[in-house]
């Protein structure tokens, strides 16, 4: 499993990468936490404050391992000729044996785009990136980046809004597109949180296709087996606004994603967007 | 010589696909479903590299992790898990594990994590 943790300096990156480091501890993910200044040139010098952000986010990350237990720990040093420019190499001490890749990036340019195609060139599994709670769930000084990432992903992402507990996983299916990896990874955040999991079908008008039904019930049997405690329920799609708004409290809310999800016939323009800033709560986007 | 590899996994299909690829990298690949069966095998046989699965009927892989390190320090050991069992990963490292994946694994994860264990 790979994730990308894209962090600003604000406090809300420093609660998502926490989740992020939860995550990478019961997986042993292979990580990158990335930084994006925006601006452009590829000499530019490196923003003071994400900087400082990424050194403690980098630090925060590592020292959630006690010694040893880490599968990140580097162990082997050792020397190896490395070119320094055509035609020239230098032999440097280099530390590699690590079990699992942690990288520390950073990206110049737009912001969204630079998430983007760090998870995209990188083959990330699950981006995880934090916003603010309040004002439609905002990067600060980058308008819809949240909105942008988790509905453009061609992976999972996890938006983390505030540090708070979360109870309760609301699972919404509107669609028969249920991958193996979001089954695990949704499995992985009840296990963490030791949340209730509820697997909400969202019914159209003139009601659920016999196919998504039948996805419901699939989906909530794998979970059974797995001894994890699992309520299914059916609401309205026409009301799914007022739910998520008046529903989601200590809760996180999921959203299977497929191409031929009725939410996105039910509210064509940017519906993903439209809940991500809807929503009070952490939002997960699952392929 | 090819290097040995024995994979134990209750899930034919995990069993099959890990022995068909493996195979096709040129190691020389022992599978099975039945880790009883599997945990005899390892007993009788070093091998240089063990895949084994998380939880399984009667032996589980952490049972079979144990007796890979306690016969055969330098065998090395990858656990595959489809459970996401809190502490799991920490109890795997401090038994000397080289490698956890979560399941799905994906093939060339496997792949690279069992040729960085094998050094080749």
């Amino acid at each position: 499993m790979r994730i990308l943790f894209a962090g600003d300096e604000q406090p809300y990156s420093a609660y998502a990468l926490k989740e992020a480091a939860k995550l990478a501890m019961n997986t042993w993910a292979d990580m990158t936490l990335l930084g994006i200044q925006p601006g452009g040139g590829a000499a530019a010098a490196v923003d003071p404050a994400l900087n400082l952000a990424l050194t403690r986010y980098r630090e925060s990350f590592l020292n959630a391992w006690e010694g040893e237990d880490s599968p990140y720990a580097m162990t082997n040093w050792q020397y190896e000729w490395l070119p320094v420019k055509e035609g020239v190499l230098e032999e440097k001490l280099v530390c590699r044996g690590s079990k699992k890749d942690f990288k520390v990036r950073l990206r110049l340019g737009n912001v969204a785009a630079g998430i983007l195609a760090e998870a995209r060139e990188g083959g990330g599994d699950l981006i995880v990136l934090g916003c603010s709670r309040s004002g439609g769930s905002q990067w600060a000084g980058s308008p819809g980046v949240p909105q942008k990432v988790a509905a453009d992903a061609e992976c999972s992402v996890l938006l983390v809004k505030e540090e708070q507990p979360i109870t309760r996983i609301l699972a919404c299916l509107d669609q028969t597109h249920v991958s193996q990896s979001s089954l695990e990874i949704l499995n992985q955040m009840v296990t963490l949180h030791g949340a209730q999991l509820e697997v909400i079908g969202l019914n159209p008008e003139g009601g659920l296709k016999k196919e998504v039904y039948t996805r419901l019930i699939e989906v909530g049997d794998y979970y059974q087996e797995r001894n994890i405690k699992v309520t299914t329920r059916i609401t309205e799609i026409a009301d799914f606004e007022n739910f998520i708004a008046k529903e989601t409290q200590q809760d996180l809310l999921a959203l299977w994603m497929g191409k031929k999800s009725l939410l996105q016939r039910f509210f064509p323009r940017d519906w993903v967007g439209r809940f991500v800033a809807k929503s009070q709560t952490s939002v997960m986007v699952m392929r | 010589m090819p290097k040995q590899i024995l994979i134990v996994d209750d899930e034919k299909i995990v069993c099959d696909m890990a022995q068909r690829i493996l195979t096709q990298e040129g190691y020389d690949v022992e599978a099975f479903i039945d880790s009883t069966q599997a945990l005899d095998r390892i007993r009788n046989k070093q091998f240089d590299l063990v895949v084994t699965d998380l939880k399984m009927e009667n032996v589980d892989g952490m049972a079979i992790l144990k007796e890979v390190n306690q016969l055969y320090p330098d065998t090395k050991v990858i656990m595959l898990t489809a459970y996401a069992t809190l502490d799991a990963a920490i109890e795997a490292i401090r038994e000397r594990i080289f490698d956890f994946f979560p399941k799905p694994v994906k093939i060339e994860d496997l792949k690279r994590s069992v040729k960085k264990a094998l050094g080749s």
